[in-house]
């Protein structure tokens, strides 16, 4: 039972992970700023689910929607505050990151006065039990009759199949985002060919934002809120980006499953052969892999010639 | 009095760290998103390696149980012997020091490798796992520096008595005017300027016949060193060593905000960042219940949004800081003048 249950939750986690390390991507690629803020608009993801299940009660997964909601709206602000001043100027790829830094402070900043707001309003209304910097939303998850599965289990695989599906449409079926693909792609000749880039990168932010806090949500639903959890999770959100390829968001979305899988069962395949005293080195798993992509694939999955590969191995025939 | 000194030292550690990293980012473009590990390195040598040495020439145990248990027994005992020993005190702090540069220096050869191989942000997070993974690891390994207990670290200062948190903070400052002097004279050296030169146009300087590997692995040793000198500094002067206290934020963020308020690529800009930021800092530190009570918000708090903040206007408004780098003259600027007066004397003459 209790193997069923890590491993669920070891999926929800690399769920998680994986459609953060997306957002990451998708906003890199499109607007070459790494974004350090989406440490913060994880957290944030985290906060809003707990806030509303707290007030309004009910299932945390109702809440999902809010949650990325609420960063994509903090997407937007970045952008418009920050990134297109930047953009416009031609500022240097470094330039960009160190500017998500500092915003990313401000937002950590505000998210710590709400949290202390929170945690006076809470007290006020006299819950036994809650402590917003502190808190643990596992408890009020549903356990799947029948299956006996917490029902977290079910809905992170599907909201990322979903994703997966309704980004691949978005990016292939629709004109804004096949425009979107081309000013990625080459900005200089999508703008010649009448393409808005800035409307291009502000549905960046925008898609950006909702994913980054909707995995903030997904992993609230299985992991600890606290104020710095986004600081701590993110090397892993940006090991998922950069095991993917850091330039295909399918590559990212299939790297961050890998990185969270590889955390979460690789640590309890080690624990019970190498030993219990191995399991607190969890956080160096998806470092370690994320590095050594760096080392020996540059350009992460994305860019492995998977028929090539096979041929050399010998699974289909030359 | 006290204000004072405690600008003092948050200005002489901040000064260190963020020269060595302006030497790295402002001087040769690299995007060094992991200077908090040669820090720890440097911290990890003060508790972990040069405690352990004094320890085996004043015949205490400096094994496993040195980290252990006992250690704070062991710790008091040696400090015990150093306060009445001025001289073997100053030996232990330079010999700390040395060890701290060198296993830093090392430390940065060692991040050279990836440097070498990948570009802008590939290589920022790179260096900045690589210092998550350390930290991880000094954390959670008991027999390096305690583990999570925290290692104590013995102390240089003790002989000074009452004086010891003024004698320390001097140490401090001192060390970090000697580290400007020596990256000033570096900077302006012809290194320094091949330094520039791979910055602005690295192709062109490998036409000429630079070694940008090379130039690469240097800087990056000397940084590192540099970096690990403060590391050391900070453990010796607060005492202790835990892992863990050594965050991204403190050693590597706040370094970054620094150098790009004073000015990236100039060194005296550098000065001016660090002098501002500690000012600020110190006083925030300072009326934390005052600014509490009348903002309704934590100062704390405050103090992240205040930094946050100051960071994006300087990117949005000023991005080449308060000072900006100046060109380095090769010869002074008396002899250019001379120069080129010479030569319109000669063209006139010609006419």
């Amino acid at each position: 039972m209790y193997t069923i249950d890590l491993a669920i939750k070891a999926i929800v986690y690399a769920s998680g992970i994986g459609i953060g390390a997306a957002a990451i991507t998708l906003i890199y690629s499109a607007t070459r700023t790494f974004n350090f803020a989406h440490a913060s608009m994880v957290t944030w993801g985290f906060y809003m689910v707990f806030t509303f299940t707290t007030l309004f009660g009910g299932l945390p997964e109702y809440y999902l929607i809010f949650a990325g909601l609420f960063s994509s709206l903090l997407g937007v602000l970045i952008y418009y505050g920050v990134n297109i001043w930047l953009l416009k100027r031609g500022a240097s790829e470094v330039t960009l990151m160190m500017s998500t830094l500092g915003v990313d402070l401000i937002i950590f900043g505000f998210l710590n006065v709400y949290i202390d707001f929170l945690a006076g309003y809470v007290r006020g209304l006299g819950l036994a039990g809650v402590n917003p910097k502190y808190f643990i939303l596992e408890t009020k998850d549903l356990i799947v009759p029948y299956l006996g599965t917490r029902l977290s289990g079910l809905v992170a695989p599907v909201i990322l199949v979903l994703g997966v599906v309704l980004l691949h449409l978005f990016l292939t079926r629709t004109k804004i985002g096949i425009a979107m693909r081309a000013s990625i792609e080459n900005p200089p000749l999508a703008t010649i060919s009448g393409i808005n880039i800035y409307t291009v990168y502000l549905l960046a932010w925008i898609i950006g934002g909702f994913l980054a806090g909707l995995s903030g949500g997904i992993l609230s639903l299985i992991s600890t809120g606290y104020n710095t959890v986004g600081m701590t999770l993110i090397v892993t959100f940006f090991a998922g980006s950069i095991v993917g390829g850091l330039y295909s968001v399918f590559g990212s979305l299939l790297g961050g499953l890998l990185i969270g899988l590889g955390e979460y069962i690789g640590i309890y395949l080690l624990s019970m052969y190498v030993g219990g005293w191995v399991t607190v080195y969890r956080p160096v798993i998806p470092l370690a892999i994320m590095v050594a992509t760096l080392l020996i694939q540059p350009m992460g999955l994305a860019a492995i010639d998977w028929s090539k590969l096979l041929k050399r191995v010998g699974l289909i025939k030359r | 009095m006290i204000i004072l000194m405690n600008i003092l030292l948050n200005f002489g550690i901040g000064l260190i760290v963020t020269l060595s990293l302006n030497l790295e980012v402002g001087y040769m473009n690299l995007p060094q998103f992991g200077r908090m590990l040669a820090v720890l390195v440097g911290a990890t040598v003060a508790g972990g390696v040069a405690g352990r040495v004094i320890a085996a020439l004043l015949g205490f145990p400096f094994g496993v149980e040195f980290a252990g248990a006992d250690n704070y027994r062991i710790v008091n005992d040696i400090n015990m012997i150093l306060e009445k020993n001025p001289i073997l005190s100053i030996l232990y702090l330079i010999l700390t020091l040395i060890l701290a540069a060198a296993l830093g220096g090392i430390m940065g050869y060692l991040t050279a490798y990836p440097a070498i191989r990948l570009r802008e942000a590939y290589l920022g997070i790179t260096l900045l796992a690589f210092a998550d993974i350390l930290q991880n690891i000094i954390w959670f390994y008991d027999p390096i520096a305690g583990g999570t207990q925290g290692i104590n670290v013995v102390d240089p200062f003790r002989f000074f008595g009452p004086k010891r948190f003024e004698a320390s903070v001097y140490v401090i400052v001192a060390v970090a005017l000697l580290v400007f002097i020596y990256i000033e004279f570096l900077t302006r050296s012809p290194y320094g300027r091949v330094l520039k030169a791979i910055r602005d146009a690295e192709t062109a300087a490998a036409v000429y016949g630079k070694n940008i590997v090379q130039m690469r692995a240097f800087t990056m040793i000397i940084g590192g060193a540099i970096a690990a000198i403060a590391g050391a500094l900070w453990a010796l002067y607060t005492g202790s060593f835990k892992a863990i206290t050594y965050t991204r934020l403190l050693w590597t963020f706040w370094p970054w905000a620094y150098m790009m308020l004073g000015g990236t690529g100039n060194n005296l800009g550098v000065l001016v960042g660090v002098l501002i930021f500690s000012m600020f800092r110190t006083y925030i530190t300072i009326y934390k219940h005052e600014i509490s009570s009348y903002l309704m918000i934590s100062a704390e708090w405050l103090e992240y949004i205040l930094v946050g903040l100051v960071i994006v206007l300087i990117v949005l408004i000023r991005p080449q800081g308060l000072i900006p780098e100046k060109p380095t003259h090769i010869i002074p600027r008396r002899e250019i003048e001379k120069i080129i007066s010479s030569q319109e004397q000669g063209s006139s003459e010609k006419r």
